[in-house]
């Protein structure tokens, strides 16, 4: 966590400039065709501002800075007589604040673990200080929201239940320096449980595993500190199977094909495990170029589809990865800059000090 | 990802605004703030819908037309966890017919084959209904679409658990294996049903290493079989199982020149070593495979083979040579 300058020159053939462009167009308006993201339009804010950060843009939308905080803040879901603090968190939208009735809280307006986490991420990213966050509530809902089995579910109204929300739950736990919410044992076993006989993790046990689902679970467990819970044996086995995943650049599963994500997924599960260095940078790399998207900017899943807000975000971190010139170093564990995590960490001695 | 606003130009939508039976409720705009971030242009249509759907979250309405309107919200996005919870209020409130939710279901499940929530709400119907009579045929119709679809997936593994319906499942993982040997999916699911009923007895590992070496020797590169494979032998198992381990000695004599072959064999040669039965040269036989991964059938993975060299040099090269 030492080197926080983009290193080096721009490479002609990555389109830096453009992929700039193309996270702020997403933080402005989106055509009607992105309906579906209504209520999980923090998500895409985030991979915005942290494709922003990654590639040390940030600076061009400095003058509003103030006010991405405030319409951040202003998905919370607070604390107050009369609400569960089950339900407490972030929300991901707008979508259930009534014009006209301001000081309407609707009874149905609740926290969703993920947009809790990518709220919190943002507002770090952003140089808030998380003075505004209800941390009390949202530690407290995260025990609610923690089954039996030691996974969580999303929201406190009944969701599905899986790694990923081990994950967000993690991260969560770590930004506010607090772990009270969360049982890590039964988190353990959980993810231990999920380890599939392929040696790739799984969301959950018996499921098939996965790119996406090994990260969540090795970030979380290299979170609570405990990625000593697996055997030598078992952590050369998931070396193995991460490394089998890359093909030119990386797919999520044996015989699927390769996809822009993956090379930050598996990527990042390799840099957890200390041996990003089995990567081939010359392949993974022409494929990460291979899938951006000449004219608008941004990258797709593969070549020649449509760039959108997710993989353009992991295409840049899988770049930041093998240190490309003119992106930050990404810290793995947490999917944010290491520029972000310093301001975190100095947080975690003063106003969040344990 | 696409809710299509030149569809719904075609077909014959009212809006709520223009319906007579909504004309006591008021509509309520969304409120996005003075700095909307990603922000949506939405169409009319959901707009309209939507400002309904806040009006009668507000009066908190339970109604059949209120039950409607949450049909044509998820519709609109099926990603709305507060409108399917409202939805599932409304099903208990007016105690519905959970066998017509079911259809319903179907319809948007057909539409968004990869959504979370319409699968979450599926499997609580289910759960109320205690009859998962319509669930293996459902999934296996969505399965028919994508058979790596991971929702559909863990839909069916829950189905089978809850409701214990494992007699015919390794048929039907048969099935799809004969349609794609390669699909990793059906793979894990015949781990999932052996692991679940006879788990794997000598007479089943039998059965399933001579299945195995029948289905690598027609596609040798399938890396889907080789794990399974490598899965279900308990560590240290894969070295004494010597019909297997002749087998695949003599396919790299024959020049069979699958690198999971050559993984396979470097990793019987590391038992060896671990137990301390292996030959003099096992070690030397063991890099050098390391070496032809590296330099020749793997070269992508150039440094995670010269990584296993090394790491078996170190742990066994003062022990056996």
């Amino acid at each position: 966590m030492t080197d926080e300058k983009p290193r080096g020159d721009i490479r002609e053939d990555f389109l830096h400039a453009r992929h700039v462009k193309f996270f702020i167009r997403c933080l402005n308006v989106l055509p009607s065709s992105y309906s579906s993201l209504d209520t999980t339009r923090l998500t895409i804010a985030f991979f915005a501002l942290s494709g922003l950060d990654v590639l040390n843009a940030l600076d061009r939308i400095a003058d509003d800075k103030a006010n991405y905080i405030d319409w951040i803040y202003s998905l919370q879901v607070l604390s107050k007589e009369g609400r569960d603090v089950n339900n407490c968190g972030f929300k991901g939208s707008s979508t259930l604040h009534l014009k006209g009735y301001e000081d309407f809280e609707s009874p149905f307006d609740s926290g969703h673990i993920a947009m809790t986490y990518v709220a919190l991420a943002s507002l770090v990213i952003l140089g808030d200080d998380l003075s505004r966050v209800d941390k009390k509530s949202v530690i407290e809902s995260l025990k609610h929201l923690q089954l039996d089995d030691g996974s969580f579910g999303a929201t406190a109204d009944g969701s599905e239940n899986d790694m990923r929300f081990i994950f967000c739950a993690s991260c969560i736990s770590y930004m506010l320096n607090d772990w009270s919410g969360v049982n890590i044992e039964n988190a353990v076993k959980y993810i231990k449980d999920s380890l599939a006989y392929e040696h790739g993790f799984a969301q959950g046990p018996f499921l098939e595993a996965v790119g996406g689902s090994t990260y969540c679970a090795l970030a979380s467990l290299v979170l609570m500190n405990r990625l000593e819970s697996l055997t030598s044996d078992q952590l050369e086995k998931i070396k193995r199977w991460c490394i089998f995943r890359q093909k030119s650049g990386f797919h999520g599963r044996p015989n699927k094909p390769v996809d822009t994500c993956y090379s930050f997924w598996v990527g990042a599960s390799l840099k957890l495990l200390d041996c990003y260095n089995f990567v081939n940078f010359e392949s993974n790399r022409e494929f990460l170029m291979s899938t951006q998207a000449q004219s608008v900017g941004g990258f797709s899943k593969w070549p020649d589809s449509h760039p959108d807000a997710l993989h353009s975000y992991f295409g840049v971190c899988g770049l930041a990865l093998m240190n490309e010139p003119g992106v930050l170093p990404v810290y793995a564990p947490l999917n944010i800059s290491e520029r972000a995590v310093k301001h975190l960490h100095q947080l975690h001695m003063t106003s969040l000090a344990s | 990802m696409a809710s299509d606003s030149s569809e719904d130009e075609l077909d014959n939508w009212v809006f709520y605004r223009d319906r007579e039976e909504w004309r006591d409720v008021t509509p309520i705009e969304q409120d996005d703030g003075p700095f909307p971030v990603v922000a949506i242009a939405y169409t009319d249509k959901f707009k309209d819908v939507y400002d309904y759907f806040r009006a009668i979250l507000k009066l908190e309405e339970k109604s059949e037309r209120a039950l409607e309107l949450t049909g044509d919200a998820v519709h609109l996005n099926p990603a709305n966890y507060t409108v399917w919870y409202y939805r599932r209020l409304l099903l208990q409130t007016l105690s519905k017919d959970l066998k017509e939710e079911l259809d319903f279901i179907s319809t948007v499940i057909n539409q968004h084959p990869k959504n979370y929530q319409v699968w979450y709400h599926r499997k609580v119907v289910v759960g109320w209904l205690k009859d998962p009579s319509l669930e293996l045929d459902f999934s296996a119709s969505i399965l028919d679409l994508d058979a790596k679809n991971y929702h559909t997936w863990q839909h069916r593994q829950w189905v089978i658990k809850e409701f214990k319906l494992f007699d015919d499942e390794l048929e039907y993982v048969n099935k799809l294996l004969a349609d794609d040997i390669r699909n990793n999916s059906a793979w894990n699911q015949r781990y999932f049903v052996i692991t679940h009923t006879t788990g794997y007895t000598d007479e089943v590992l039998k059965r399933e290493i001579n299945y195995l070496i029948a289905v690598i020797r027609d596609v040798p590169n399938n890396e889907s079989a080789w794990n399974y494979l490598t899965g279900i032998l308990d560590k240290g198992k894969a070295s004494s199982e010597t019909e297997l381990r002749e087998t695949v000695l003599r396919w790299l004599e024959d020049g069979m020149d699958s690198p999971y072959l050559l993984s396979f064999i470097i990793d019987i040669y590391e038992e060896d070593l671990e137990k301390g039965t292996a030959p003099i040269g096992t070690l030397t036989k063991a890099q050098e495979l390391c070496k032809t991964l590296a330099t020749d059938i793997d070269c992508i993975r150039k440094e995670y083979w010269n990584y296993v060299s090394r790491r078996l040099g170190v742990e066994y090269g003062k022990k056996s040579e």
